[in-house]
């Protein structure tokens, strides 16, 4: 493979930022098939035009997921990426890596692929780019049995589930994202691998509403932790706030002077529900107004802390665009206990309502949040058994119309027409 | 009644084999039995990955099923490396 000309590439490497350009060079002097990314690259800018191919049987024995299929279409030009196929490896719980075991996927990935790699993919996942379809198998075999490292998710399966950091180092984390997310990950090893649903499905970890993983964005099923009694609060830390003793966001702001902690304006004047006020030297908060957004938490993490009564919301829909543009998921439960204790079994049961559901309604390459749109969050709710509750209402309703189910009607659908026309003539 | 397992892989063979498009979604294959549930004839249909009769074909971001004959009539055909 021999170095191509790529003068529009090249000033990409102009600038004070880093450049993929400089660092698929780098790799091509180790691995000279790179030359030839940079050389299709360099004729698609050219020609304004993607020389990629999408698709066809890739795979390793088994597996539905966990490699995407990528071919050149100019082979015989660019012979370096006439395959060049992707494969994604399953994170651990909160992306915790021993330095050896990434110095050994990176051996591995040089020994069989084009040794490029993207940590992590947006989609969570550790991400190797460029192999030949001949190397997947023993590039696997190596992988699960000398690393015993998985492989991630891709196509119609449980992708990618993921995880903050939780109660491995963070004191607000409502319950031990790590355990759920591994637990469900090895529950459904098999959705995982396999090809399972209507399309992909996806979900996250988060202990509180600040959300590391970004848990409401990026996953069908999005588990965020909260808490159901009061806001803890150390009235003597705050008064060490007030006085600027403490500072506060634990600091992260005293790169610059912002001037004196002001109280009203940082803490009271930004709470969501404006449900917090000074009395009598003290802090105070309506918890039952209390949304749990963390703002208060964030900027005075030793006043107040969460709640003792700690659970998860249940979130469901989240998107980015594909049939329609990219949404958030959608609260469904507001509060759910999450334990290892009873092997997070309401979860799983809800998830597994939501799957039932999704498998027979969703139509062919849509997404949970887009079956649900489709249908109406009214059917959504009563498809998963739930009573509708206010904390699902956005805002007060702007259409004047009431749809009632028979049910609800004296009588149901069905009247006595004779009857009715005997008071009300034709 | 829902069809034996048994039952069901053969009828899901038949579709993979007959459909006019080679690749399949696994909902496509829900009406091979209106009465199995929807996991069920998933893992039937993956059972036969397993057993090798038939592959997943995948899109890039969709993975299908397929008979493996079927697939190579095609990419032959189109090219593929
Ligand atoms: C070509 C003929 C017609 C066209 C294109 C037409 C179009 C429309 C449209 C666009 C709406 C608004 C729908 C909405 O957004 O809620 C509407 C509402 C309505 N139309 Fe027509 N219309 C036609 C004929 C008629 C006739 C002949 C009648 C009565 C005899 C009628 C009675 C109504 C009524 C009562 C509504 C209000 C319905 C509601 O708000 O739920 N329309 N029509
Ligand atoms: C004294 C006679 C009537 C009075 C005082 C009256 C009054 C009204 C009023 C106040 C509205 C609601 C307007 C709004 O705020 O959107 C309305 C709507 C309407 N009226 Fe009448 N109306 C009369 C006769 C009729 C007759 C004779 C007809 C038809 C034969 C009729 C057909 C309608 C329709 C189709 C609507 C719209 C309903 C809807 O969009 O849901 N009205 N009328
Ligand atoms: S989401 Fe909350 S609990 Fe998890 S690491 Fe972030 S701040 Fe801590
Ligand atoms: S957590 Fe948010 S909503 Fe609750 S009191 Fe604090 S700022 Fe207000």
């Amino acid at each position: 493979m021999a170095k191509h000309e790529t003068p529009l590439l090249d000033e990409l490497e102009k600038g004070p930022w880093p450049s993929f350009v400089t660092d698929i060079k780098r790799q091509a002097e180790k691995n000279p098939d790179c030359w030839d990314i940079l050389g299709q690259v360099e004729l698609s800018y050219k020609e304004k035009i993607t020389h990629w191919k999408h698709g066809g049987i890739v795979g390793v024995f088994g597996y539905g997921g966990g490699i995407v299929g990528r071919y050149s279409d100019l082979p015989k030009r660019f012979p370096g990426v006439e395959h060049f196929h992707t494969v994604r490896l399953a994170q651990p719980a909160s992306k915790y890596y021993s330095t050896k075991h990434l110095r050994d996927v990176c051996d591995l990935w040089e020994k069989y692929g084009s040794g490029m790699t993207n940590m992590h993919g947006s989609t969570g996942d550790m991400v190797m780019l460029g192999c030949r379809t001949e190397a997947l198998e023993p590039f696997f075999y190596e992988l699960t049995h000398n690393l015993q490292q998985d492989l991630g998710g891709s196509g119609s399966n449980l992708r990618t589930p993921a995880n903050c950091l939780g109660q491995s180092r963070c004191e607000w984390a409502c319950y031990d994202t790590e355990e759920c997310c591994h637990h469900l990950t090895m529950h459904y090893q098999d959705e995982i691998h396999r090809p399972a649903f209507p399309y992909k499905f996806k979900f996250k970890f988060s202990g509180c509403a600040n959300d590391c993983v970004a848990a409401i964005a990026r996953s069908d099923v999005a588990v965020i932790g909260t808490w159901r009694d009061n806001i803890r609060i150390d009235q003597a830390a705050v008064k060490e706030y007030i006085a600027g003793n403490i500072p506060s966001n634990g600091g992260a702001h005293a790169g610059r002077d912002w001037g004196k902690f002001d109280i009203q304006k940082e803490v009271i004047a930004l709470c969501p529900t404006d449900c917090m006020w000074m009395e009598g030297g003290e802090l105070k908060i309506d918890d039952a107004e209390c949304t749990r957004c963390m703002h208060c938490l964030n900027v005075m993490p030793r006043a107040l802390r969460p709640g003792l009564d700690q659970g998860a919301s249940i979130c469901v829909g989240a998107k980015a665009p594909i049939l329609d543009g990219a949404q958030f998921a959608t609260l469904i439960v507001p509060f759910m206990k999450v334990s290892a204790d009873n092997e997070f079994e309401e979860l799983i049961e809800f998830i597994e309502k939501i799957w039932d559901w999704w498998m027979e309604d969703g139509k062919n390459r849509e997404r949970v949040g887009e079956t649900m749109q489709r249908v109406g969050l009214p059917t959504f709710i009563k498809v998963m058994g739930l009573e509708p509750i206010p904390q699902h209402v956005k805002e007060p309703r702007s259409n004047p119309y009431v749809f009632w189910q028979e049910e609800e009607v004296e009588g149901g659908w069905d009247r006595d027409v004779e009857e009715f026309r005997a008071r009300h003539a034709a | 009644m829902a069809l034996s397992i048994d039952e069901l892989k053969a009828a899901i063979l038949k579709k993979a084999e007959t459909a006019p498009k080679p690749q399949l979604y696994i909902k496509d294959f829900y009406t091979c039995d209106p009465d199995s549930k929807p996991r069920v004839i998933k893992n039937a249909a993956n059972d036969l990955v397993k057993e090798g009769k038939m592959m997943f074909w995948s899109s890039g971001s969709t993975t299908m099923y397929a008979m493996k004959n079927r697939i190579k009539d095609e990419e032959g055909a189109g090219g593929v490396n």
